[in-house]
């Protein structure tokens, strides 16, 4: 099942009237259950393609369909809501919210879909276990180590069971120890529950297990491997 | 969750929220005790004016005002019943010429109040202020009152003997030689420079005829004045029956603007705390521009961000308006009970019929307007934070250190 279709993807930034290209003309599909790098140097157009894969960003001309729906075409609000119910966010920085705990940043997306309060804690729970951190639901961001934080973020992200995960360069921040542990959580939730990761990196530690790499050099997908 | 979010938020920097809700607690406190020293000052002069002047109501000839023409006297058969039922009150028959007193030492010219001595206790305070000598009495025919700095001016003194002239209906002078019983000091320089109160018999007996001028009414509950001037109208027609308000425009004057002021003071307290908390908030915002972007990446939509910034900017005003208006409830009810000591300048604030000691008073409303103000200013005060929070594009938000 295609859960990402991207058509001709441009996308040229004016900063202080020059023109730069950072995607020319892209066409990536990625289907569910898929454990997806997108790799390249520094520059290369990746974090621009999985902003606008992710909806945070759009395109300056081509398409791009998420779950069949052209998110190209929807209002500011439609897209926020579309995101929320459709899309899993881990960034770099972790990005939790640091006056909430553990437990209440992983639920607080399921508190703005409205999921019942039952609901919400059972499946908190069951993600805090699945990521390693069932002892440290009630611990704050700043009480937990990056990799403890990455975790949560990527709790946050499966919470709303959206149809895949976008990591910008989720282990940037990590240690070797970390960077380990993330990863095989990651790839047990691909496994084990299908769900479906794309990363933009340069890590080689992520590139080295991923099972489809696609680089990207100057805004266009010079190679598509899948292992 | 967007509520304890906003709550939690607002504790991440505790300095700089403490520093608002002090200017909150400043501002409403400072607030509270000078709006109630302003009741306090209009009340005394109210007051003050109601038990020296005007009592609540009074009853004229309807030309009387014009120019208190003798002439325009009452009907002979005018009273009021008191067990009517227009409530508690008390009155107290006038005759109100205009005159001269004229002594050895020099010339004034008055008004003459000729009043019935015990009914005008139940309506005026005038027998209380006495400085020195006596009140009117009804054993001594010719016994005349008047002010301290009246007395000082015409040189009489207790027992000292002044004239008192007048005309009649035709225009023929009355003079009558009366003796200083008592001279008073009413805290109104206007009324001890200009009023001088005779008994309305000894007036009669000069004149040569019952005349009455006004009838002062001094009601029980003051709340009840609508009523019970409605009342009278309807039981004398002919007649002019005026509250204190429209008898003194002063009064009225201060009574409204006593609310104008309140309204202006609580504008400025308000202005200067929207730019307060404008301030604070846009650093917040500022500070968290990330992890904003991030909340919208998640799914935040915009209408909950912004209530969340305004709910932020609502709990860190309101939190301090309750410890202002309680140190301020407590303030003044210090000073309502001890009294804002202004003897230095007593004999200024005479002038302006104002009491030299201030019994500061709150009105319930107040707090009420207080609190509404603190609320309308912070929610204000938040519209600018939260729409500049919620124009952040995700993408960009998210890239800030």
């Amino acid at each position: 099942m295609r859960v990402i279709k991207a058509s001709q993807l441009k996308k040229t930034y004016n900063p202080k009237g020059i023109a730069v290209e950072a995607l020319k003309g892209v066409d990536l599909n990625i289907d569910k259950g898929e454990f997806t790098a997108i790799v390249g140097p520094s520059g290369s157009g990746k974090t621009t393609l999985l902003n606008i894969i992710g909806g945070l960003d759009r395109p300056s001309s081509g398409q791009i369909m998420v779950n069949n729906t052209d998110i190209t075409s929807l209002t500011e609000n439609k897209l926020i809501d579309f995101r929320k119910e459709n899309i899993g966010f881990v960034f770099q920085a972790y990005n939790l919210i640091p006056v909430l705990t553990a437990k209440e940043n992983v639920e607080f997306v399921m508190l703005l879909q409205g999921t019942s309060e039952k609901e919400r804690n059972a499946r908190t729970e069951s993600l805090l276990k699945a990521v390693g951190l069932e002892d440290k639901i009630d611990k704050r961001p700043g009480e937990l180590s990056g990799g403890q934080q990455q975790r949560v973020a990527v709790a946050r992200a499966l919470a709303p069971k959206p149809s895949f995960i976008l990591a910008d360069e989720p282990t940037a921040n990590l240690d070797s120890q970390s960077t380990a542990n993330l990863l095989d959580m990651m790839l047990a939730l691909n496994k084990e529950e299908g769900v479906t990761f794309v990363f933009s990196t340069h890590d080689q530690r992520v590139i080295d297990r991923a099972r489809r790499v696609v680089t990207l050099e100057d805004g266009l997908i010079v190679s598509d491997v899948t292992r | 969750m967007i509520v304890k979010l906003a709550w939690r938020n607002i504790w991440r920097s505790p300095i700089r929220s403490f520093v608002v809700m002090g200017s909150v607690i400043v501002g409403v406190w400072s607030l509270v005790v000078i709006l109630s020293y302003s009741y306090g000052v209009v009340n005394g002069y109210v007051k003050n004016a109601i038990s020296n002047q005007t009592s609540h109501i009074q009853i004229h000839h309807p030309s009387f005002g014009d120019d208190m023409d003798i002439a325009f006297t009452l009907p002979e058969n005018s009273t009021l019943d008191s067990s009517s039922s227009m409530g508690g009150f008390s009155y107290s028959k006038r005759a109100v010429v205009s005159g001269m007193i004229s002594t050895t030492k020099g010339a004034r010219g008055v008004t003459i109040k000729a009043i019935e001595p015990e009914k005008e206790k139940a309506v005026t305070t005038m027998h209380t202020e006495i400085v020195e000598g006596e009140y009117l009495t009804e054993d001594k025919k010719n016994q005349l009152i008047l002010g301290a700095s009246l007395a000082e001016k015409l040189g009489l003194k207790v027992r000292k003997k002044a004239v008192i002239q007048f005309q009649d209906k035709e225009g023929n002078v009355i003079a009558g030689s009366f003796r200083v019983v008592g001279i008073f000091d009413s805290g109104n320089r206007l009324i001890d420079d200009a009023q001088i109160y005779i008994k309305k018999g000894d007036l009669e007996n000069l004149i040569g005829t019952a005349t009455t001028h006004e009838m002062a009414v001094l009601l029980s509950d003051p709340d009840e004045l609508g009523s019970v001037q409605q009342a009278l109208t309807a039981a004398f027609p002919d007649l002019q029956v005026e509250s204190y308000r429209e008898i003194s425009p002063d009064v009225k004057l201060y009574e409204t603007q006593i609310g104008t002021s309140s309204m202006i003071f609580i504008t400025i307290f308000m202005l200067a705390l929207i730019f307060g908390i404008i301030n604070t908030m846009l650093m917040a915002i500022l500070e968290r521009t990330r992890e904003l972007g991030m909340l919208m990446s998640i799914g935040m939509n915009k209408i909950r961000l912004f209530f969340m910034i305004v709910l932020e900017t609502v709990f860190l005003a309101c939190i301090g308006a309750p410890f202002g208006l309680f140190i301020g409830w407590l303030t003044v009810k210090y000073f309502a009970k001890n009294g804002f000591d202004l003897s230095a300048f007593a004999d200024g604030l005479k002038q302006f019929n104002i009491e030299s000691i201030i019994y500061p008073s709150i009105e319930p409303t107040l707090f009420f307007q207080l609190s509404l103000g603190v609320i309308i200013t912070a929610i204000l005060a938040s519209i600018y934070p939260a729409l500049r929070a919620i124009r952040l594009r995700p993408v960009e938000a998210i890239r800030k250190l």
